[in-house]
């Protein structure tokens, strides 16, 4: 089971990957209002994958997911910017985030991060051995 | 440093006499140095996995499940020093030097110093992850 947190102010943010639900018996989808609170959810709870929505009610995406990266490293994100992916990656520099999404990310954005956060699941869990 | 495993990132094969990578996250190899009551014990390497955007936790893991206590660095960000510290690996930094040896030889005697949050890649002139 994949544990996914969306944040947004939205109730109807990132439906298309809520949806998929319904097409994937293993994604389990929560939501959170807000910054703060997402943050309260995440320490309780075990997410693979969080995304934020560019303007959250108490903070920007960004500084939601800098929050995060400081107190939950190990939890994938991403994160919707309309930033050009140039300025996004200065922004963003060493968050880690896994997939910048447009305002509105749709079903194709849905399914190309799912694909996406499948396979660094798959390599994160995997080790070499010693030469 | 008294005792434990030191992993260095590295290019190419790797191995003590080899050089750094200063991309850890991206680099060819890791080599590692096992300590033992302040001396070197033995050299081992281990191949990197495959890097993607936002697979910051995979050398975590890879590293954490390899045993090792200390990471030196060029560059690192801060979602991956952060998975280092929740793990217990102590991350090192030493932006000059391309030569390993030297700086594992610092890192035994106690020269180097453990990354600062200041120091990590972000809006500045380290090289990321």
């Amino acid at each position: 089971m994949i544990h996914i947190l969306l944040v947004s102010s939205d109730k109807d943010f990132f439906t298309d990957l809520a949806s998929n639900t319904e097409e994937n018996v293993d994604l389990s989808i929560s939501r959170a209002s807000s910054g703060s609170n997402a943050l309260s959810m995440i320490s309780g709870n075990r997410f693979e994958l969080v995304v934020s929505d560019e303007s959250l009610s108490d903070m920007t995406g960004l500084e939601f997911m800098k929050k995060l990266v400081s107190t939950n490293p190990m939890i994938n994100c991403a994160a919707v910017s309309s930033l050009s992916s140039e300025d996004f990656h200065a922004a963003s520099e060493g968050l880690g985030i896994l997939m910048q999404l447009p305002p509105c990310p749709d079903k194709t954005h849905a399914e190309n991060l799912l694909q996406h956060l499948k396979h660094i699941l798959s390599i994160t869990n995997t080790a070499g051995g010693l030469n | 440093m008294k005792n434990g495993r030191i992993a260095v990132p590295s290019n190419g094969q790797g191995g003590l006499d080899g050089t750094r990578s200063g991309h850890f996250g991206h680099c060819e190899v890791f080599t590692f140095i096992d300590v033992e009551n302040g001396e070197i014990k033995n050299i081992s390497t281990l191949q990197n996995q495959e890097h993607v955007q936002g697979g910051c936790m995979v050398p975590v893991n890879l590293l954490a499940e390899h045993k090792v206590n200390a990471l030196v660095v060029g560059g690192i960000g801060m979602r991956p020093l952060m998975g280092f510290r929740q793990v217990g690996i102590d991350v090192y930094h030493d932006s000059e030097r391309a030569e390993i040896k030297p700086v594992v030889d610092d890192l035994i005697a106690g020269k180097l110093q453990i990354i600062a949050n200041d120091q990590v890649c972000g809006g500045g002139g380290m090289n990321p992850a």
